[in-house]
């Protein structure tokens, strides 16, 4: 498992303030929200502050966009990783 | 203002909403009102189930059936159970229902252009749910006059500039948004748009585009806006901002209303009555004014309101007020057991209901809290299976399958995020449920008690139940994968307890046969027993749980 990906489950995890949960509970493709971990409408608001405030990622004011790279941690951290090469 | 019985005649052709990549005019709307009005089956009198998240198709539909004189049932979710209750009483499913198969959703051209008649003022236009204290979802009819009725009243409150146009971050599923959002931009020649704004960057972005806009919206979303947007580049965008749903914290409003430069209107109503009052909070006040033409009384104790579209039936208030002289008021929340939860309205009875009808639970008391986010939290007594599933599988399953169990009744945003499963629920002598009690199993800010759920006393002897928190600061680095209770706490715990109930003040002296036998784990319960000796000044304690005895000792005083 990389780093980043530990370190994404990690923010969600304190973004959302989730119970009896830790990063080995999340897998890396499986969907974050409905199914899977369950995450919400509210908790995709959280998400979206915490990238800004962790990495300085500002979403395109797309929803459709932003609910593909909300899919799976995998997705997330290509969002995370396609910021930082362009950041440089 | 137009009426939206005659609405068709009174407007002019022009455009009246814009989604992202089209503009629709009146002549649009009459076209796909016809498109509709050929595709679906309908009869007079008929109730069709709509769910549709394009606000012009969903208006076109609602015409379509306003035309035949049948009524649209708007739920405000998709859940299985919700359909299987709709179903039994409606024509058919018209919308974006992705399980159903036999659901209308695209229409084709019809090039039809079929006259539309005027409506009737007293007809039944919608019909749509909130949840009775029960639990049980109530229907609540809604005629073409009301709707009209309402927007009069707005109207006459704010008017909007002629070249504004209303964006919004709520369904026009829920009354708020469909007043809002639909019908007074609809009824005062303002554009607006046709699909939801789901984050902040969606309401940023239109705030670019659009030179003048109004912004319907609830506490979630404004709570939440980005702050680190460039927001001073779109200052003066904004014209009006309006919340409901549920009432704005007033640091959560300055916070909106500096970012977006204006001030938030907040307005206060419900499924059942619409819009009664509005404030606004920039103004160092959080008292609500009631809207033109509403009147509010107390009769015996209870609130009363009147007014052109308000039901003598749901003319008393579940809300508990505060009137003041001048006529505005304070809300003192609710008397019965529903809840707002980020602005959805939950009823207490119906979630534990729920609860109780899984086989791996006995009881269970849900409660609200506050945090980060507005929560549901449960509190429950397992059953026998439950206690099969938590030994064999983990806490973690059992969540998982009472979530699962849950979900086919309740939104995603209504579902507990926080469980604490209790041998029994914690009822004091009185037999009542002490909330105090229960909303300490869910505190973690530096917590260094354990939970009392019970006591029992004789004389010289106590036997106190206590719950043990996982978030116990004693917890922490003792040891890292395998958190035990330190046995200086629990020595410290029984002195605590024991020179509260015996009085005892004699000071501290030493200890005597102390042992730790097994050890006592997060998130379960046990029995403190106290016994003391007051010739000798000896307090006995013993830690026991239907796994033995833990711990045991003597503490001396002199």
């Amino acid at each position: 498992m990389s780093d980043l990906n530990t370190e994404l489950k990690q923010m969600i995890i304190d973004a959302l303030d989730l119970e009896d949960i830790d990063t080995s509970d999340i897998e890396d493709d499986a969907p974050l929200f409905i199914e899977g971990l369950g995450l919400d409408s509210i908790d995709a608001l959280e998400i979206g502050l915490a990238l800004q405030q962790r990495y300085g990622i500002k979403l395109k004011a797309d929803s459709e966009e932003t609910k593909a790279h909300f899919a799976s941690i995998n997705a997330l951290a290509k969002l995370v990783q396609q910021h930082q090469t362009t950041n440089v | 203002m137009l009426s939206l019985s005659n609405w068709f005649e009174s407007t002019p052709d022009q455009v009246i909403a814009c989604s992202p990549d089209a503009s629709h005019s009146k002549a649009d709307l009459m076209a796909r009102i016809n498109d509709w009005r050929t595709f679906l089956p309908l009869e007079p009198k008929q109730r069709w189930v709509v769910y549709h998240s394009d606000t012009f198709e969903f208006i076109a539909i609602l015409f379509a059936l306003w035309q035949s004189k049948c009524i649209a049932c708007l739920p405000s979710d998709i859940c299985s159970d919700t359909i299987d209750r709709l179903a039994p009483n409606s024509a058919g499913f018209i919308g974006e229902f992705p399980d159903l198969e036999q659901a209308f959703l695209y229409p084709p051209s019809s090039m039809q252009c079929s006259p539309l008649v005027p409506l009737d003022r007293e007809q039944t236009a919608i019909e749509v749910y909130t949840s009775g204290s029960t639990g049980t979802p109530k229907p609540i009819l809604k005629t073409i006059a009301m709707i009209e009725d309402e927007i009069a009243s707005v109207d006459q409150l704010w008017t909007i500039p002629k070249h504004a146009t209303l964006i919004s971050t709520v369904p026009h599923q829920h009354l708020f948004g469909l007043t809002f959002r639909l019908f007074w931009p609809l009824l005062t020649e303002r554009k607006f748009l046709t699909k939801a704004c789901t984050f902040t960057e969606d309401i940023f972005r239109q705030a670019q585009q659009l030179a003048c806009y109004v912004l319907i919206s609830t506490p979630s979303h404004l709570k939440r806006l980005n702050d680190q947007l460039d927001w001073t580049s779109v200052a003066g965008h904004c014209h009006q901002v309006i919340s409901s749903a549920a009432p704005l914290a007033r640091q959560d409003s300055l916070f909106a209303a500096e970012l977006l430069g204006t001030p938030v209107h907040e307005i206060y109503g419900s499924s059942e009555t619409g819009a009664i009052a509005w404030r606004t909070q920039s103004n160092n006040n959080e008292h609500w004014h009631l809207l033109p033409q509403i009147d509010m009384q107390i009769h015996q104790g209870r609130v009363h309101i009147s007014g052109p579209y308000i039901e003598p039936k749901h003319a008393y208030l579940s809300d508990q007020i505060d009137i003041s002289t001048s006529g505005s008021f304070r809300l003192l929340g609710r008397q019965d057991r529903i809840h707002k939860v980020e602005g959805k309205r939950l009823s207490l009875t119906k979630m534990e209901h729920e609860i109780e009808q899984t086989k791996w639970i006995r009881a269970a008391r849900a409660l609200v809290l506050a945090r980060k986010r507005d929560e549901v939290v449960v509190v429950a007594e397992l059953s026998e299976a439950g206690k099969q599933l938590r030994t064999h599988g983990s806490q973690k399953e059992l969540v998982k399958c009472l979530k699962q169990a849950l979900r086919s009744s309740f939104e995603a945003v209504l579902l507990p995020r926080r469980w604490r499963f209790l041998s029994s629920l914690p009822y004091n002598s009185q037999g009542k449920l002490s909330m105090d009690r229960l909303h300490s199993l869910f505190d973690n800010h530096e917590v260094k008690w354990p939970v009392e759920l019970s006591r029992n006393t004789l004389d010289e002897h106590i036997q106190l139940v206590f719950y043990i928190p996982k978030e116990l600061i004693y917890f922490e680095g003792h040891f890292d994968q395998h958190p035990i209770l330190p046995g200086i706490t629990q020595t410290h715990w029984a002195q605590h307890f024991g020179r509260k109930h015996f009085a005892i003040e004699g000071r501290f002296t030493g200890l005597e046969v102390i042992k730790f036998q097994h050890v006592i784990q997060p998130d379960t319960e046990v029995t403190l027993s106290l016994t003391y000796n007051s010739a000798l000044k000896k307090l006995t304690f013993q830690y026991l749980s239907d796994k033995g005895v833990h711990s045991s000792g003597r503490i001396c005083f002199a």
